[in-house]
């Protein structure tokens, strides 16, 4: 049976590509609420839609080019550099410009 | 303008975009999301990464045989984090890799917090394969290193072309652009994002990194 995965993409909601036998995550949400609530009360779905509707376009993509996101992508590390840790204080720069 | 959060949300948008072979999935936690502050919980996060994962039929598998057994047990017992953890692991031994992006790990009761990171380093250990990406201010570090401590680190600071765009972005939605002129214009985005990145360009390392007086030349002696 070929059933199309979802997962979050640039779109907002979630993007698809053909896979088998695997669930989108709304249906499943939605077939199985009992088993979703048992899991978490907790949905991060709603929350990465706000900020990604924020972000604005280019704005961060630096990270994306640093030799650590690189490494860490990379999986070559192994269990070495599984973990970025990326810090700073909150709204770096944004209360500087209001 | 750039926060934490939109890098977040960057970070999981290219792992989403990029082409990758079948058997690899990318999760997320937004620690800061203040509408579920009550049921932050290491169990919680963990729970959310779970659910995410049952997109997948044989994950959906487990997760559904968990929950018929649990049902039956004492009328439907709750989740503890060890069953979380076992049931996380599961989940990611039928996949290739896991990609678990968690935001604002300082927004989470500290507690949960190094509950979380240790419940992480638990996983890694099992799926070495696995990638966590971790954003949070700077005093979250130390918790951070004592878990993983190779983990790798890149300070978060405005760069002149994240403030060229945010400042193009706020001229062109100027609600009185006559009273805008082009060298104005030119001024204010010559000027502001080369000052503020350059105030920015140092941000504060987290606080056990940094380098300290060193007291090893001084005289005891002279304390008594």
């Amino acid at each position: 049976m070929d059933r199309t995965e979802h997962v979050y993409s640039k779109a907002g909601n979630f993007n698809s590509f053909n896979t088998t036998n695997n669930y989108c995550y709304g249906a499943i949400a939605d077939e199985h609420p009992e088993i979703m609530r048992w899991l978490s009360p907790l949905d991060p779905r709603r929350r990465h839609h706000d900020v990604r509707t924020d972000r604005l376009d280019g704005v961060g993509n630096w990270l994306l080019e640093t030799s650590q996101f690189r490494e860490w992508k990379s999986s070559e590390g192994g269990a070495d550099e599984a973990v970025l840790f990326c810090y700073g204080d909150p709204a770096v720069g944004k209360t500087y410009l209001r | 303008m750039l926060t934490a959060s939109n890098l977040s949300s960057l970070v999981i948008d290219s792992l989403c975009d990029e082409p990758r072979e079948d058997g690899i999935a990318i999760t997320m936690f937004y620690c800061d999301d203040f509408r579920d502050r009550q049921e932050l919980t290491a169990t919680n996060i963990m729970g959310a990464i779970v659910k995410q994962l049952a997109v997948r039929g044989e994950v959906l598998g487990h997760v559904q045989a968990a929950f018929q057994k649990a049902k039956m047990e004492v009328g439907g017992r709750g989740l503890r984090l060890p069953d979380m953890v076992r049931m996380l692991k599961q989940a990611i031994a039928t996949l290739h890799q896991v990609f678990i992006c968690i935001d604002a790990l300082d927004e989470c009761p500290p507690q949960h917090q190094l509950e979380l990171l240790r419940s992480l380093k638990d996983i890694l250990r099992e799926s070495p394969r696995t990638r966590v990406f971790l954003t949070g201010r700077p005093q979250v570090e130390a918790d951070i290193t004592k878990c993983f401590a190779d983990r790798l680190m890149v300070p978060i600071s405005p760069k002149a072309h994240d403030i060229t765009i945010y400042l193009e972005k706020k001229l062109e939605m100027d609600p009185e652009p006559v009273a805008m002129s082009d060298g104005l214009r030119a001024e204010i985005l010559g000027i502001i994002p080369k000052e503020i990145s350059e105030t920015y360009a140092h941000p504060q390392p987290p606080f056990h990194t940094r380098s300290y007086v060193d007291l090893s030349s001084v005289d005891s002696s002279s304390f008594h």
